[in-house]
């Protein structure tokens, strides 16, 4: 395989470590979004992005399943697994950042672009050399900080997880590649959408299903609008917002609606019935205000906390995601309206913001 | 779930008295959705009338309903749901003290008494499965003998044995949560198929329910010489919870999420919202607009929206011509055109009251005048109680266990036997709370701000209610009928409705509110429970006065049996003496038992179907 740079269990564990950790740096600015949407305003809007950010937790658990199915250690409390708002995932074309933003034009634009099928003109393009212009969205790699992954999409990133998988894991020591304990996967009743569904991975088979789910559901990547079970990829559900008309399967032709020319039902958004949050906000926005600040530290804790027991949930523990984390993210949400309903003292315009600045020091989580 | 665009326009007021339909199925609720469903799905040309509009079908219709719940101050079961004068509703806010000879003619439903009832049931597409609260167990093998066991009521023309099948059906479409193994208990006696067990596991039970179960558990009362152990069991929910990965041979259930013509990815599992009734913020529980979507998958489903039928012709030979309706212009003007449309057969799906009240307001009241008699509704008993420590009371659903080791035994020869919900919104049914409790903190106690929170959460914590579901038995004298004095904005004749719960039922709410007192001694729960006699569900039995509230689980207008003399439907839901006409629905239920009536009701829509695709 030329250009694969996934030739160890070691640099497999890596990239997955980097699936997880790309898979959830999209929920923060999700469900910002999602949550800055005055209530009762933008029904359809707020359906679109919920489907989306909870897609996104699907696809992080998919990607915590493959980790484990291989040996590895999900960890999502570890230095730097949250990035630091504006973060860095360029996608190629042109450098942007994703950022922290109310529900507008501007963040579905970043949302597009994350979630743009991008396909590199040829396998040997799938891997960036650092310093090109056309640098692809880059992570630090975990084991060696030094050394930066960077790949022309997130597509070919998990191309190129895929076929390291099946390089490992095929021939004759490839057996052993999973040898995970069956215990820590998290099994499909743990996950409800009508879209797709969690998949225990045990082997090569369930790992690449699991790895076209997050393909199929994110980008597209190289697919029509719709899949073959006749969903949505995230990029065209956030461009019905932006065509204000959704995409139909089944259109007056019998057909599925084709890239850009959707022709269903008029979907309507109104952008002014928005919190206007401060974007990117930090802890030091909050200095002065006493109150505001012990509310934002308060969610960054608890966040951290969550992350911490997703963490368990993901290491052999997959009931606490029913009993606790179902709970825990009711109580997340409502401390993130705390803060979103807030006015800026000072700042004649803005809204407060949940920051998703993880806690430096070590912190106690209530129950351990 | 994807309701495709463009289902509910595929026929409008000029096409459709221009076809002969297969079948013309008139109701869009539970059972009329799944008639039309299994007809449709069998190659059958099926036209669905629907009295309300089409609001319900999308999400942002459903939304409005939401939208419209949340803003109303007074949430009862048709709070969501816009009024429409065309298409009146009884509601539980229309009940009023009978004076004896004096109907009351203010709400939707006349009353004549004498006792003054506040059953509801709600006239929107996919009807009352829009409010209901999705509790589903099974009737028990007992249930369908009342006659031959206990000597008492009526027997069925059917065995439980023989609707197991299609309770399995009802199951799987209504997407019901439970387990097997919880539901066993040798007194009730529910036999399942060998390795069968429900779509989803069990909805956990709350906190409040296991505190109770904790208090009660040792405890037994005893009963014309048999032992009861009191235990609080969890109830069968059609509402999304843990899938069952064993289900149907190992392939699982997926449920049914939301219902839109373009979303198919929204709706939930079951999240604990507590306003089950009268709607589920997020679809986790079943409506028949789920079953609707998919009967519409099929293009030769039609469905007429605003469509009221008002009147079953007959041919010379007894056999249905055609139904006249009245398709309403506008809810808010009485303006109407009349249609007629026609099938080779006809089903009537509205429910056991609007069934008998199409058939009378027709003139069709049956040679033997069964049409409207025997009407039943669960007779509920509150009683109310504050616990001795915290019992997060208010974390939903409405109702997850309950206690129902009383369901069946010897006793029932003498006394209704009654299952009793634990209610996990407090007082709520009883007295309003919470609004109650804020009332009352801040009249008598001058509470604001931080303290009166504090204090609404202390009272509302605590709250412990228990609802006493009572069998009713077929009584000729409780009845539907109709007058031409009483009429809606359209000419159609409103039901007229004699009721009074039976003696037998009561003797069974005197031994509830007895229990009741030694559930709360046990638990060690201060009494609460007062029965106003000022109010209109005020009724004394030997000395003692109680409250009984109407149960929304109406039955028994047009029962099934096994002779014309003594029936109006077959074991199919057929009438006797209109050879294609099918009335279904809670209607040909002979008795009730103590089983929230819709999954049955299902399960029978199953077997009909079955007959009527026979027809043909």
């Amino acid at each position: 395989m030329p250009n694969n740079p996934i030739t160890s269990i070691q640099e497999l564990h890596d990239h997955l470590y980097v699936a997880m950790q790309l898979e959830h740096a999209t929920i923060p600015p999700y469900l910002l979004a999602l949550y800055t949407i005055h209530p009762d305003t933008n029904p359809e809007a707020t359906r679109i992005m919920r489907t989306v950010v909870v897609e996104e937790m699907l696809h992080l658990t998919l990607a915590a399943n493959i980790l484990n199915a291989v040996g590895g250690t999900p960890d999502l409390t570890s230095p730097n697994f949250v990035p630091e708002y504006p973060a860095s995932l360029p996608d190629g074309e042109t450098d942007f950042t994703v950022s922290l933003r109310p529900f507008s034009c501007a963040a579905l634009d970043t949302f597009l672009n994350i979630e743009r099928p991008k396909k590199a003109p040829t396998p040997d393009k799938r891997m960036i050399h650092k310093g090109t212009r056309r640098l692809a969205f880059s992570l630090q790699h975990p084991g060696d900080p030094k050394q930066e992954l960077a790949y022309y999409s997130i597509g070919e990133f998990y191309e190129a997880i895929a076929e390291g998988l099946k390089a490992l894991g095929s021939g004759g020591s490839g057996s052993s590649l999973f040898c995970g304990d069956p215990k820590k996967q998290v099994g499909p009743q743990y996950y409800y959408s009508g879209g797709a569904s969690l998949i225990e991975v045990t082997n090569l088979e369930t790992a690449l299903t699991a790895i076209s789910t997050i393909i199929e559901q994110g980008e597209g990547f190289d697919k029509g609008v719709f899949n073959e079970e006749g969903e949505l990829s995230h990029d065209y559900r956030f461009e019905q917002l932006k065509f204000g008309r959704y995409y139909l399967a089944k259109n007056a032709e019998g057909k599925p609606d084709t890239p850009g020319h959707p022709t269903g039902p008029e979907l309507k958004v109104d952008w002014d019935e928005v919190y206007p949050t401060k974007v990117n906000a930090k802890l030091s926005d909050y200095t002065d205000y006493p109150e505001l600040s012990a509310a934002a530290v308060n969610f960054n804790r608890e966040y951290f906390c969550f992350l911490r027991l997703l963490t368990k949930a993901y290491n052999g523990w997959p009931n606490l995601l029913l009993t606790d984390a179902v709970p825990k993210m009711f109580f997340l949400r409502n401390l993130m309206l705390q803060l979103i309903h807030v006015p800026m003292p000072g700042m004649t315009g803005y809204n407060a913001a949940p920051t998703f600045e993880m806690p430096s020091e070590d912190i106690t989580c209530p129950g351990g | 779930m994807i309701l495709p665009v463009g289902a509910m326009q595929r026929t409008n007021a000029e096409k459709v008295g221009t076809e002969t339909y297969d079948a013309v199925v008139v109701g869009s609720g539970i059972a009329g959705a799944i008639i039309a469903s299994e007809l449709g799905k069998n190659g059958k040309r099926v036209l669905v009338l629907e009295a309300g509009e089409a609001a319900g079908s999308t999400l942002n219709g459903y939304q409005d309903y939401l939208t419209r719940y949340f803003a109303t101050a007074y949430k009862d079961n048709q709070s969501p749901y816009p009024v429409n004068p065309d298409v009146p509703m009884p509601r539980s806010t229309d009940a009023r003290k009978i004076t004896s000879g004096i109907p009351v003619t203010s709400g939707y439903l006349v009353q004549n008494g004498p006792f003054g009832t506040d059953t509801t049931y709600t006239r929107v597409f996919a009807g009352t499965s829009m409010h209901w609260e999705a509790k589903t167990p099974r009737m028990l093998p007992s249930d369908f003998r009342m006659q031959d066991d206990f000597g008492i009521g009526k027997n069925w023309p059917i065995d439980y044995a023989s609707l197991n099948d299609y309770y399995e059906k009802a199951e799987r479409e209504l997407g019901v949560s439970s387990d097997v193994a919880v539901q066993q208990d040798p007194k009730l006696d529910l036999k399942f198929r060998p390795g069968y067990d429900y779509p989803m596991h069990s909805i956990p039970l709350s906190y409040l329910d296991k505190v109770v179960d904790c208090g009660i558990r040792g405890t037994s009362v005893e009963l014309f010489g048999e032992t009861f152990e009191l235990s609080v069991r969890s109830f069968p929910q059609a509402r999304n919870g843990v899938p069952n990965s064993a289900y149907d041979n190992g392939k699982g259930f997926v449920p049914a999420g939301a219902v839109d013509t373009v979303q198919s990815e929204m709706g939930g599992r079951c999240q604990g919202n507590n306003n089950c009734v009268p709607i589920c913020p997020v679809q986790a529980k079943y409506h028949a607009g789920k079953t609707l979507a998919k009967a519409l998958q099929n293009p030769d489903v039609h469905i007429l929206t605003q469509s009221v039928a008002s009147k079953v012709v007959i041919d010379e030979n007894g056999r249905v011509r055609h139904i006249e309706v009245k398709r309403y212009h506008r809810p808010s003007t009485p303006e109407f055109s009349t249609l007629i449309v026609t099938g080779k057969v006809y089903v009537l799906c509205t429910n056991a009251i609007e069934n008998a009240r199409l058939m009378l307001a027709s003139g069709l009241q049956s040679r033997n005048g069964l049409v409207g008699r025997n009407l039943m509704d669960h007779a509920y008993l509150l009683s109310w109680a504050l616990m001795p420590q915290d019992c997060g009371t208010m974390r939903g659903t409405n109702c997850t266990g309950g206690i129902v080791n009383l369901r069946n035994g010897r006793f029932r020869a003498h006394q209704a036997a009654f299952a009793a919900d634990i209610h996990n919104d407090g007082w709520g049914w009883a007295v309003g709370s919470p609004l109650y409790d804020i009332r009352l903190a801040v009249d008598q106690q001058n509470l604001f701000g931080a303290e009166l929170r504090k204090e609404l959460v202390r009272r509302v914590n605590r709250q412990l209610l228990l609802a006493f579901m009572i069998d009713v038995l077929p009584d000729e004298n409780n009845r539907v009928s109709v007058d031409p004095r009483y009429q809606d904005d359209l000419g159609n004749m409103r039901p007229v409705i004699s009721y009074t719960p039976p003696e037998y039922t009561m003797r069974g709410a005197a031994y509830a509110r007895q229990l009741a007192g030694l559930v709360f001694q046990r638990l060690g729960a201060a009494d609460y429970t007062a029965y106003d006699p000022e109010d209109y569900g005020y009724i004394t039995y030997e000395g003692e006065g109680y409250i009984i509230r109407g149960g929304n689980h109406l039955a028994g207008t047009h029962i099934m049996g096994s002779s014309a003399d003594r029936s109006v439907v077959n074991e199919n839901q057929r009438s006797w003496e209109h050879e294609n006409l099918y009335l279904v629905g809670g209607g040909s239920m002979p008795t009730i038992g103590t089983s929230n009536i819709s999954l049955t009701i299902a399960a029978l829509c199953y077997k009909s179907s079955e007959a009527i695709l026979k027809e043909f």
